[in-house]
């Protein structure tokens, strides 16, 4: 096996030595991204949106005259594979741009692979906000929404329904259920906002009525939940059958009430409202024409992280061609206060944390299906620059 | 399985040792991992000719975890332990050693707190998992691990989900020379050198009469109070150095790679070093170095070719217990000893 290793580590060396860019080369993009385990149907959405972005850009020409490549990796949605992959399409393929981290974890154990590396990366699904404030890197971008736009927006408008509202809290009880609530609190209560009491439940939580005292007693107006997948169905149709949903707007973080789970909640889901960065039924020009091109290639309607991915390449593409360069400072100052347009509205890569601006939606339930009550312009829901590494 | 040596071995100062099969079996280990050793020499000669980083840090990954499996050995090869939990003390080692890094960049003392910690919570650990036998070993050994990964994964001081970054690159300081964490070719023959010293550790204390009885414990515990050894301490013993050396090989982990992640300590670390020993061999020590590599370079190249990887590995393992029940080792360590006792006549 080792006689193996030496066989295949020679021929890549040999390749790599008689390889010097020409200005025909394709300029390639990795991909590191979950094609198989649990976050296989994230992974499937980055791939399709990539795939279409970089067809339509090869289709007109490619980037300054040069096809786009896409070079896939499956990551298993594990850090420690992502950073082996990531490596793999550092040095071997020589890769001049990487892409598709899903979990957070892996998006930032890859930056710093990047970094070490002298390459850029960017995300288009990881939303934890260290990304881009207190672990924020030089050579990451983030060109989805973060956590907290999400949370703004969804805040800004529950005010406007409910001016001073009294907001119930109920989150799963672990790290990232307590931080997203944490999140909200402050976001809401900044805004005029009474918090009402606040509770946790285990994950995977069967009963949620011996909450609904407390919920009760304490009279909210808006409750406020992080819960997730078939926490969501229970925690909503026990409400129900308990009638706590009269008169009371629930909204929660936006995998909360999903694709997957909507139809189990059935009725109970009716209202339920979050602030998500991109919805197909976003009504510009567009973003129809998007939706029927996706929709064409790949049977299936784009979710936020096809439409992230599909931007991405339009985002490289700019920044290669503002550069006039695939070399990594150059195209890291270009990529500073780009801005470009996505079939999600035009959004605009902030210098100072390399997060990207963009418009935010809210959406709820009517029908079975989320319908767009409302939207957050960018400049709203992007929150203060909380970098401090560059 | 158990020679008549074992009870003669006892007390005596051992004058002219008698080479029975178990010790020339452990000779023809020491054979192979002197080839395998070799052949990394060459591996990373043409390396550093090639100016190669990818090839030589994925070996350099595939040593590490090797050493994970070689803890797997000890507990399954000699003592009849299956831990499917192992990884909780490769993860301990691999956060000890980040969190250590991050505040000194020191790599004795990230290895010397690896080492303590292990001892330490393999002491109470192996408390608690050698109170059952079989497969409740099993279940508990997996369910420590997974309390500890769960406890990682909700702590927001260790990261949390996140995991930690930023490890920093440190000098490894040998006395003569200095190898950095980042130079490909360095670090990899320093990994080399020190997943060696793992197996002549274990190998060394394995063929002493304290790994003669572990033997003689996988092959009947019952039996091993009547000839005058207490099991618990042994297995105890036995529990804790697999600890270690899990714990010693995970604290490499953040200096190779610059991070550390609750996944490390997730059911699919232990479960593929299991699948490691079982490929490389049970009980051959040397079998958990050639099997950690081939797994590694199996998984990374097989990978790439189709996300459908899980299966190809899953086939090739059903294939290795189907038809080389005792691994890689099983085929070729037999004709090293015939080689060796023939030498020996």
């Amino acid at each position: 096996m080792i006689r193996t290793t030496l066989i295949l580590a020679s021929l890549c060396a040999t390749t790599a030595l008689t390889a010097p860019a020409f200005a025909a080369d394709p300029i390639k993009i990795g991909v590191v991204t979950p094609l198989s385990g649990t976050y296989t149907p994230i992974g499937q959405q980055v791939r399709w949106g990539l795939e279409l972005a970089a067809s339509e850009v090869n289709a007109a020409g490619g980037i300054m005259g040069r096809q786009v490549q896409l070079i896939f990796e499956d990551e298993e949605a594990n850090p420690s594979v992502a950073v082996q992959k990531a490596e793999k399409l550092f040095d071997v393929q020589k890769v001049d741009f990487l892409t598709g981290t899903v979990n957070s974890g892996s998006t930032l154990a890859v930056g710093q692979t990047a970094e070490r590396a002298g390459k850029l990366i960017a995300t288009t699904v990881s939303f934890a906000d260290s990304i881009t404030t207190d672990k924020c890197s030089p050579n990451v971008f983030r060109v989805n929404a973060r956590a907290g736009q999400q949370s703004t927006a969804l805040a800004a408008w529950v005010i406007k329904q409910k001016p001073k509202a009294k907001v119930y809290f109920l989150g799963p009880d672990y790290e990232m259920g307590r931080s997203t609530v944490a999140t909200f609190k402050k976001t809401v209560e900044a805004l005029g906002a009474t918090p009402a009491g606040e509770v946790f439940a285990p994950l995977d939580s069967k009963d949620f009525t011996q909450y609904f005292g407390q919920l009760r007693q304490a009279r909210p107006e808006v409750l406020y939940t992080s819960v997730a997948g078939n926490d969501t169905v229970r925690l909503l149709t026990q409400m129900q059958d308990f009638g706590l949903l009269k008169d009371l707007l629930v909204v929660g973080a936006s995998g909360t009430v999903t694709s997957q789970n909507i139809a189990a909640i059935g009725a109970a889901a009716e209202g339920f409202g979050t602030g998500v960065g991109y919805s197909t039924q976003i009504d510009t020009p567009e973003n129809k024409t998007f939706v029927a091109a996706f929709k064409a290639a790949n049977k299936s309607d784009p979710d936020l992280y096809g439409a992230d991915s599909y931007g991405l390449i339009y985002f490289y593409k700019a920044a290669v061609e503002k550069a006039k360069s695939t070399d990594t400072d150059k195209v890291r100052e270009a990529m500073r206060g780009l801005e470009w347009a996505t079939p999600q509205g035009k959004k605009t890569m902030r210098a100072g944390d390399h997060q990207a601006i963009q418009p935010m939606y809210v959406v709820r339930v009517s029908g079975g299906q989320f319908k767009i009550v409302g939207n957050v312009s960018g400049e709203e829901a992007i929150g203060p620059d909380d970098c401090k590494r560059f | 399985m158990v020679d008549i040596n074992v009870v003669e071995a006892k007390g005596t100062a051992r004058p002219k040792r008698v080479i029975d099969r178990l010790g020339l079996a452990m000779r023809a280990s020491h054979v192979l991992v002197a080839l395998f050793v070799v052949a990394a020499l060459i591996f990373a000669a043409v390396g550093v000719i090639q100016d190669d980083r990818f090839f030589l840090r994925l070996g350099t990954e595939a040593l590490i975890f090797a050493g994970l499996a070689l803890s797997v050995d000890i507990l399954l090869g000699y003592t009849g332990l299956l831990s499917l939990g192992q990884a909780l003390y490769f993860g301990l080692g691999a956060y000890v050693s980040a969190v250590v890094l991050k505040e000194v960049p020191s790599f004795w003392a990230a290895m010397a707190a690896a080492l303590v910690v292990a001892l330490v919570i393999g002491f109470l650990a192996g408390l608690i998992a050698n109170r059952v036998r079989g497969v409740y070993f099993a279940l508990v050994t997996f369910g420590l691990a997974q309390v500890a990964a769960r406890a990682v994964y909700n702590t927001r001081s260790l990261g949390a989900s996140d995991g930690l970054i930023g490890v920093p690159v440190v000098p490894i300081d040998l006395g003569v020379i200095t190898v950095m964490s980042n130079s490909p070719a360095g670090f990899f023959l320093f990994t080399l050198g020190f997943i060696v010293v793992l197996y002549a550790v274990c190998a060394y204390l394995l063929d002493t009469p304290f790994g003669r009885v572990l033997l003689a414990l996988r092959a009947n515990e019952r039996r091993v109070p009547s000839l005058g050894y207490s099991t618990r301490n042994l297995r105890l013993s036995a529990y804790v150095l697999a600890a270690v050396i899990a714990s010693l090989s995970g604290a490499l982990y953040p200096m190779l790679r610059g991070f550390v992640s609750p996944e490390l300590l997730f059911f699919t670390t232990s479960g593929n070093a299991v699948i490691t020993v079982v490929i490389g061999g049970v009980g051959t020590l040397a079998g958990a170095l050639y099997g950690g590599v081939i797994l590694t370079v199996l998984k990374s190249v097989i990978g790439s070719l189709t996300e459908h990887h899980l299966i190809v590995i899953g086939l090739l393992f059903m294939a290795t217990v189907i038809f080389l029940p005792k691994g890689i080792m099983g085929v070729v360590r037999p004709l090293i000893e015939r080689m060796l006792r023939g030498g020996k006549r």
